[in-house]
């Protein structure tokens, strides 16, 4: 059966049930190639749901402060962003239902633009391991692995880690952590790095949908939006873009599910998943952990063992 | 007037020497308005840029004043921007949001000098949207793929040239001593033929809206329409309408400055009182006042819409909150759908 | 052009602790120049943005009166960074206003009539300044009976403790002072401010009502008003909402299409009860 009817025959039976009140799933979005979150209360509503290539967003981020009884359709790396709010006591185990989807990879957007030469998409289908888009007067068919996001190809997590049911197949594990993007970043000499970082962020147009995006930023006040002490420059400045990245990843260490959701997110194609998996590899190197893996495993941050590396406390 | 393609660098070179020219300039996929120094930077093959040029007279950041101030003294020095500036190749409908934006920073009682000045310091010199994209209904707000309100000079592209129409003095003395050649009897007619077959494939019905808005406060609508909001700004930091700010002080010893900055309606922090207080204290609210004040508000302080259909928060919403749907939505009011 | 945003540069000549708590000052702010004091002319009800330097802006109702020449005057709560930087500075500091900005309490309109000013806590400012206005012996005969109820939590937070022992002694005004509590000392009115209104009872008629308060006080007060037969119409209400730029262009102070800054902050009933309830 299509993964998508599996969802949708989940969502209805369980709002039919009345075991939950909301069902949070994807919408086919207004525009080709996009989704949209759906919120769906009626059983007869679960028609609208679907699963495809385009569901990319983390419904994770909306699964905070919600009291009701919720069913979520979650991916992979959505179910690592689940365990991690559920072990920082952000969301309630009990009053959720996890309708897990193992997840070949969404596509990447901005890949399929620069395909299209200045053309704007007007059509896209996938037909098996084939993506093909139409601009307004080109086509072109292309390998789908090609233009997965990153953080889709270097995913390891494609089978949701926790779940109440399963719609469809698991998918084939990966092998462990591909950070080739990141090795050539940490290949830079420092002063390299700075500026690449620098230019990169001169776009930041601090509109925080990174943030908002992401599960894991639920701070009742951001630090950049703390007024005593300010501890960061409001103006869009690359100086204070930089320090408001720096600090969100710093503050995500040990807790980031990998998930790309900020990157997708961002209206001006910041490459953030740099940081966010560099922090990632930094975690894992020193502490051999990955986020939301096991809901049993203590964070890591929240635990200290005599043999942990501290190397990282003193500049040598 | 004609400008030909082959000589359009050559034509901003000139430029550069006497204005600041604000060009769309290509950077990774993106299109952004930025300062030129040599022709060949500009790249009019657009659709429009991510953000829109209206940060090029309001900023996203911007001093307003400096001040020194010691012992019994207060010394202030007000930073007015009063370079002359081009925005060359400019779409229509981001021209139309800056006469959205006049009505808002020239009020009967208070006047903006700094939005004003780098108004009135400005050529705006349009570009025509032979192609507008699928997510653009401009025609549908007063405007139109070759509307000309705001702009000074509209460029209609006729393949290897430019047709440049001449919309307002400003716009006519920017020319003199340009020394263009005329256009000829064909240019024009390829011109208007352009005009004719631009083809806008998006219209959006908004009769009744405002109507319907003037009563809809309460309407359960906006409990559901708001539910996929994010809460951030990418909506309202990519419109050209939207222009909403911070004021702060940024200082060092007894000197500071004075600093306004783009703020958006759709944070917390925006309204919350000093007493804990939010008179729009979640997502709902917010997300209704942005609509409200597009849709209502606006048309109630200034007779217009505050939207010129440029289709940029449909493109740049990270959950694809589609504003044609929120205002078929809003339209239809009621319950969940 | 006239620069809306430039401050006008004024020095702090008294930080006076206002109340019992520590938590309200008064602040006595004087021109630096002379053609500033003559310009800056303004009604009662109207605010200004005060600006301390490095820290920002924030807007505070004019607590003075028109009638008193030479200074301004503020009560201030300490509540976020430029309030408390404000609580902290020393007499004699630079400081700048804007404005003065706003409506103000339409004074025009209230003459000939009887009025009821009703003061809740610290939003007692501004109604210092209409009462002092009021009466003042060039203005007084403008008006008819005053009454003024004014309620605190105890007797240690009553603002302006001089000029309301003053004007009990005035036969020209009826002053109604309260408290929440009873509590020792204190051998006046006890009751909120509410009760007291509907106790006080002052007739509607050829009346308005002016109140300023927290949301509670003016939750609870305006049906009373209702009760003694005032029309929406006659009464009228000072709106607090967080402000930026005080001249109608930030974009965050609106009730629905109109700015507190610039179309208020004094609305009449009838006017907010077509506005959504966003203050």
């Amino acid at each position: 059966m299509q993964v998508a009817s599996l969802i949708q025959d989940a969502a209805k039976r369980l709002l039919a049930e009345g075991q939950v009140e909301l069902v949070l799933g994807f919408s086919e979005g207004s525009l080709p190639l996009r989704s949209t979150p759906g919120f769906v209360r009626r059983p007869e509503d679960a028609v609208k749901l679907i699963w495809d290539h385009t569901c990319e967003n983390n419904l994770a981020v909306y699964l905070l402060k919600r009291k009701s009884k919720t069913a979520i359709v979650a991916k992979g790396c959505d179910t690592r962003a689940i365990v991690t709010l559920i072990q920082e006591n952000q969301v309630d185990r009990n009053n959720l239902y996890i309708i897990g989807v193992p997840c070949t990879g969404m596509i990447d957007r901005r890949k399929v633009e620069a395909l299209l030469e200045g053309q704007e998409l007007m059509a896209a289908r996938v037909d098996h391991d084939q993506l093909t888009v139409e601009g307004k007067d080109l086509e072109k068919t292309v390998p789908l692995a090609e233009v997965l996001h990153d953080t889709c190809k270097a995913c390891t997590c494609p089978n949701p880690v926790i779940y109440d049911e399963l719609a469809g197949e698991r998918v084939p594990e990966k092998p462990a952590g591909d950070f080739n993007g990141i090795e050539a970043f940490e290949a830079m000499m420092a002063g390299e790095r700075k500026a690449y970082l620098a230019e990169e962020l001169s776009r930041c147009i601090r509109c925080y949908a990174c943030r908002q995006a992401c599960p894991l930023c639920y701070c009742e006040e951001c630090f950049v939006d703390c007024s005593t002490p300010q501890w960061i420059g409001k103006a869009a400045r690359t100086e204070d873009n930089l320090l408001f990245q720096a600090v969100r990843v710093f503050h995500l260490a040990g807790r980031c599910a990998d998930c790309g959701a900020c990157e997708r997110a961002c209206p001006v194609g910041l490459k953030l998943s740099l940081l966010t998996r560099k922090m990632v590899k930094e975690v894992k190197d020193l502490f051999d952990y990955e986020a939301g893996l096991d809901l049993e495993r203590k964070p890591v941050l929240t635990t200290f063992a005599v043999n942990d590396p501290q190397a990282f406390l003193v500049k040598e | 007037m004609i400008i030909k393609k082959s000589e359009l660098s050559s034509f901003l070179d000139k430029l550069t020497g006497q204005y600041q020219v604000l060009a769309p300039v290509k950077k990774g996929l993106e299109f952004y308005f930025q300062p030129i120094s040599s022709g060949v930077q500009a790249d009019l093959s657009y659709s429009n840029s991510v953000t829109a040029p209206k940060g090029i007279l309001f900023p996203q950041s911007e001093t307003l004043f400096n001040y020194d101030v010691q012992g019994e003294t207060a010394d202030m020095q007000e930073c007015l921007d009063t370079g002359k500036k081009v925005i060359f190749g400019l779409r229509p409908c981001d021209a139309k949001s800056l006469v959205l934006l006049d009505k808002v920073f020239h009020g009967e009682k208070y006047q903006d000098p700094y939005y004003l000045s780098r108004r009135a310091n400005t050529v705006l010199v349009g570009l025509g949207c032979g192609e507008p994209r699928g997510t653009c209904f401009c025609a549908s707000l007063d405007g139109g793929p070759f509307g000309t309100e705001g702009l000074d000079l509209l460029l209609v592209d006729i393949g290897d040239k430019y047709v440049v129409e001449v919309v307002s003095e400003k716009g006519a003395s920017f020319l003199t001593g340009a020394s263009l050649p005329l256009a000829g009897k064909d240019d024009r007619a390829a011109a208007a033929k352009a005009k004719e077959t631009a083809f806008q494939a998006c219209t959006i019905n908004l009769e009744g809206l405002k109507e319907k808005m003037d009563v809809n406060y309460d309407d359960p609508v906006w409990g559901f329409l708001h539910e996929k909001c994010l809460g951030c700004g990418a909506c309202t930091y990519s419109c050209p309408t939207c222009h909403c700010f911070d004021i702060l002080d940024e200082v060092k010893d007894s000197t500071g400055c004075r600093v306004r900055n783009w703020d958006a309606c759709m944070f917390p922090l925006f309204t919350l009182h000093g007493s804990g207080h939010n008179p729009r204290p979640t997502g709902k609210e917010r997300f209704r006042q942005r609509f409200m004040h597009k849709f209502k508000y606006f048309v109630d302080n200034y007779g217009a819409f505050a939207c010129v259909g440029c289709g940029r928060c449909i493109l740049n919403c990270p959950v694809n909150i589609d504003i044609r749907q929120v205002l078929a939505d809003i339209k239809a009011g009621g319950d969940e759908k | 052009m006239n620069n809306p945003y430039l401050p006008i540069p004024v020095r702090l000549t008294k930080n006076f602790i206002e109340t019992e708590d520590r938590l309200i000052h008064t602040f006595t702010l004087q021109f630096l120049k002379e053609e500033d004091e003559n310009s800056f002319s303004y009604m009662p009800g109207q605010f200004v943005e005060i600006c301390v330097f490095g820290k920002g802006e924030a807007p505070f109702g004019i607590a003075s009166s028109p009638t008193e020449s030479g200074f301004l005057k503020f009560s201030v709560a300490k509540v976020g960074v430029v309030t408390t930087a404000l609580h902290a500075m020393q007499e004699g500091s630079i400081l700048g206003v804007r404005g003065p900005m706003g409506n103000g309490s339409a004074v025009e309109k209230l003459k000939g009539k009887n009025l009821v000013i009703i003061g809740g806590g610290f939003a007692f400012t501004t109604l210092r300044s209409l009462i002092t206005y009021i009466l003042h012996p060039g203005h007084r005969g403008d008006f008819g009976e005053l009454t003024v109820i004014y309620g605190a939590r105890n007797p240690g937070l009553l603002l302006y403790k001089e000029e309301l022992a003053e004007w009990e002694k005035r036969s020209d005004i009826n002053l109604v002072c309260t408290i929440d509590v009873p509590c020792e000392g204190w051998n006046k009115r006890v009751g909120f401010v509410p009760t007291c209104t509907k106790e006080v009872a002052p007739c509607s008629d050829n009346t308005y009502a002016i109140v300023c308060g927290p949301p509670v006080m003016i939750k609870f007060t305006t049906p009373v008003l209702e009760e003694l037969g005032f029309s929406p119409g006659q009464v009228f209400l000072s709106l607090e909402n967080k402000m930026k730029c005080g001249i109608g262009m930030c974009g965050r102070c609106n009730v629905g299409g109109k700015y507190v800054c610039k179309d208020g902050p004094v609305f009449t009933k009838e006017e907010l009860d077509r506005l959504p309830p966003e203050y």
